[in-house]
């Protein structure tokens, strides 16, 4: 480890950046994320100022620390996007749509050069187009900013005695040995950003060090000034420059006249990259302020006293052997949340789980045990089921995230949706704090996004039609999640042009499929999900190859959830999707065929009856219908369906128990209904095989096992 | 012991200096932005505030001029860590009171140097 400085008492600074690196990531997307929903929902024509503040601080903040952390081509993008967006803060530029989409997809590149650094990907990003718009939008309206033309200089072999670059990717990159600090002014031009072009040769010949526009991009006197790091010789430098900036415009002094920068700590660890804003700009102290020290520097516009140039010897930042490690930084005590991996979460959920099965078995047996004589283990049994709730409750709560990570995607998605089909869409949402669990959320994520994707380019109508029917111009997309008794509900709504009846029935009978006239409205909305079937007129590239609806009732099915659509013509559609909170625990029913046991989601339980006798029809050979209050339904004999073995012949299952799933009911017979119970669903195609008409099992207080019932799959196999 | 209060709304930034200061042996405070640097400060007594400048609810210019109305703070010396350095913010950290600045990015080593030649 680099040794101390000189100053003694306090210096150990071979920390290791890397140990913030993770932190850097989450912070950088979580700013990232805000900056585009902050700019998808900025007002061009009447920005707010907080907003637009707020904007910046995003990319100020993403700056910093790619900076800090040594992530030049991050910095070097955020600090484009900074300049802009100080300049429309600060009312210089006014924003346009263009700069939202640039800046929009700057924040996608950031996203892509934030994965490369994470070790997803290895392409560079290309973001040398985006810097030129950005830079071209910073100067205004009018204003033409050539193309860099590097051509001439590219192959200068200015920097030969300078050290090889490192490699792009590498976070960390010292500046060379013996660098010198310049303060390069240029000017007066008549067109300041010409000085730009300075910026662009010396990302053009890495070799050549770095340079810093050091008044932020702007000419405060016509005069642009940079602070520019390198080995080469001035006059070398000053050669180079005259590629871009004629010579009687360029003056180079050694580091320091006027803005107070120092000649940091030569060739110290730096952090920075060529092109970057070095590290060592400095620092400094107001003379005769509050506790500056006795050798402060002057006034400010002054120039500022150097500091020793001993002040830090030159000393690689290194990853290895950093004293102490991350937990420290890691788990600071004024934070108030905690970041663990969703695989520590995960094995605690594991483990309440098991612990829910043994805490059954114990309740299971204690219910034999006399509560006279054994009134405290009783009392405990009690207490420990109390408790084993509540842990299990708060440890999937850890689980548990808002259904705003997900609605957060869509405005952005439908922003661009839109305008490549000349749409005007505004998106609502509604509930985003709303909670569902970490793995439903990802998995719901797709098929919402394809409804999403689904309402904007068939339901919402082009903006001359709407105002045709006397609708607002731009349509109305909305999202809304609730809570409803066990299940979230999320809905996706829109006021386009609704589903049309005679148009679906008569696409499902070209498709041969069954569609009788007298189909309920219900019935008919729901041939959308029926696979192949499609009702656009003309496919787009957007949607509407005719995959998806299907699909997507398909995967909300196999997380347990059910899908429902709502439609009037003219007035849009509402598609509904509920779904259990979480996929690890169940509110079951067990009921018993034979010497098995099944657990029935009791979110599909609809109602259970004792069968009388001529209650139950054959219908057309094996068939079997029961009727429930003048409606029929298929009845499902579970011991057939399962071959369940059965040694008392003499044996008649009358029980009914009346299911729902995918809006059809089927009738189960079973034996006996052995209760109602929280089940731990263990999945069993991951630990087994697929079983038909199976969706997981669980284990019973007493040790044995229970299949749980599909009963999407048992009522589809009544239909046949 | 000497504290230092360490505000920065970015936590990455704030893990870095606070480690930083606790690694060369210092008793570190976070803050999170001005305002509650401000609420932070009013408790204790520190021997230096490092302060991040653009935050929200409340920058480090607006802070650091908070904190000289406070007696407790006179004295206490004040760096303002910014991207920045133009003669504008400079001014501006004057007039507010501030003992310094410092650019950032800095490493750690650097701002140990710093911050040594202002406590001792």
């Amino acid at each position: 480890m680099g040794e101390t400085t000189n100053d003694g008492a306090h210096m150990s600074a071979g920390i290791d950046l890397s140990q913030f690196f993770q932190v850097f990531f989450e912070e950088a997307g979580e700013n990232l994320e805000q900056m585009e929903r902050k700019l998808l929902a900025l007002d061009v024509g009447a920005p707010d100022d907080e907003e637009l503040n707020a904007i910046f601080r995003c990319a100020h903040s993403v700056k910093g620390g790619a900076a800090t952390f040594g992530f030049s081509d991050v910095a070097e993008l955020t600090h484009q996007m900074e300049t802009l967006l100080d300049k429309l803060r600060r009312h210089e530029l006014s924003p346009t749509a263009e700069m939202v989409d640039v800046l929009l997809q700057s924040g996608d590149a950031l996203r892509a050069q934030l994965a490369r650094h994470q070790g997803h990907g290895t392409v560079p990003i290309e973001t040398a187009d985006l810097l030129v718009s950005i830079r071209r939008m910073c100067e205004g309206p009018g204003a033409d900013v050539a193309a860099p033309a590097m051509a001439p200089v590219a192959a200068k072999p200015a920097a030969t005695a300078v050290a090889a670059a490192p490699a792009p990717a590498a976070p960390v990159k010292p500046v060379a040995a013996g660098a010198r600090v310049l303060a390069l002014t240029v000017g007066p031009l008549e067109d300041p950003s010409q000085a730009d072009s300075l910026v662009e040769l010396f990302r053009e010949i890495t070799d050549l060090g770095t340079i810093e526009p050091l008044d932020g991009g702007q000419a405060a006197d016509g005069l642009r000034r940079f602070k520019i790091t390198t080995t080469t010789a001035d006059s070398e430098l000053l050669d180079l420059c005259t590629f871009h900036v004629a010579r009687e415009s360029l003056r180079l002094e050694s580091g320091g006249a006027g803005y107070g920068f120092f000649k940091g700590s030569p060739g110290a660890p730096a952090e920075t990259a060529p092109a970057e804003p070095a590290k060592d700009l400095g620092y400094g102290f107001f003379d005769d302020a509050p506790g500056a020290p006795a050798h402060a520097a002057s006034a400010p516009a002054a120039p500022v006293a150097p500091v020793p140039a001993a002040a830090t010897p030159a000393r690689p930042v290194v990853a290895a052997a950093a004293a102490p490690r991350a937990e420290k930084a890691a788990a600071s005590p004024e934070s108030s949340t905690l970041r663990v991996s969703v695989e520590k979460v995960d094995q605690l959920i594991n483990l309440v789980g098991e612990l829910v099965i043994t805490q059954a078995m114990l309740a299971q047996n204690g219910k034999n045990v006399d509560s006279q004589l054994y009134q405290q283990l009783v009392s405990g049994l009690t207490d420990l089921e109390r408790n084993t709730r509540d842990l299990q409750e708060a440890v999937m709560s850890i689980r548990m995230i808002p259904m705003s990570l997900v609605f957060n995607r869509f405005p952005r998605m439908l922003r661009d949706l839109a305008g490549k089909l000349g749409k005007k869409v505004e998106m609502v949402t509604q509930g985003e704090a709303t909670e569902l669990d970490k793995g439903l959320v990802e998995k719901i994520t797709d098929p919402l996004t394809h409804l999403v994707r689904n309402s904007c380019d068939h339901g919402i109508e082009m903006p001359a039609e709407r105002l045709a029917r006397g609708k607002p111009e731009s349509g109305t997309i909305t999202l809304v999640a609730s809570h409803q008794g066990g299940s979230i509900v999320i809905e996706v709504r829109d006021d386009g042009k609704g589903l049309n009846r005679d148009k679906l029935i008569k696409k499902a009978r070209e498709r041969g499929l069954d569609a009788p006239d007298t189909m309920s409205d219900q019935d008919v909305w729901g041939l959308i999900f029926a696979p192949g079937f499609s009702t656009a007129d003309v496919v787009t590239d957007v949607s509407g190859r005719g995959v998806g609806m299907d699909v997507v009732k398909k995967n909300i099915t196999a997380l347990g959830g059910t899908v429902e659509i709502d439609s009037a013509e003219g007035y849009g559609m509402t598609v509904r999707v509920r779904l259990p909170l979480t996929l690890a625990i169940m509110d079951g029913m067990s009921v018993g065929v034979g010497e098995e046991c099944y657990i029935l989601p009791l979110a599909s339980v609809v109602e259970s009856f004792q069968v009388e006798p001529g209650m139950i029809k054959t219908i057309g050979g094996s068939g079997r219908v029961v009727e429930v209050r003048d409606e029929y339904m298929p009845v499902v004999d579970l011991e057939r369906v399962f071959e369940v073995p059965r040694f008392d012949f003499e044996h008649v299952s009358n029980i009914m128990v009346v299911v729902e799933a995918e809006g059809g009911r089927v009738a189960l017979l079973v034996d006996e209904l052995l209760g109602q119970q929280q089940v731990v669903v263990k999945n069993l195609e991951a630990n087994y095989r697929k079983v038909d008409d199976v969706s997981g099992a669980t284990i019973l207080g007493d040790g044995r096992v229970a299949l749980i019932l599909d009963i999407g799959s048992l009522v589809r196999r009544s239909r046949h | 012991m000497h504290s230092i209060l360490a505000v920065d709304d970015s936590a990455s930034m704030r893990q870095m200096v606070s480690f930083t200061l606790k690694n060369a042996g210092f008793n570190v405070v976070e803050a999170v932005d001005g305002q509650d640097a401000y609420e932070k400060a009013n408790g204790r007594d520190f021997n230096l505030v490092l302060t991040d400048q653009n935050m929200p609810r409340m920058d480090g210019i607006s802070l650091t001029r908070k904190l000289r109305e406070n007696p407790k703070f006179k004295t206490t010396p004040i760096l303002i860590l910014t991207t920045e350095s133009s003669d504008q913010m400079k001014q501006a950290g004057r007039a507010a009171g501030a003992t310094g600045w410092l650019v950032k990015p800095f490493d750690p080593a650097k701002l140990i140097e710093v911050i040594g030649k202002v406590i001792r």
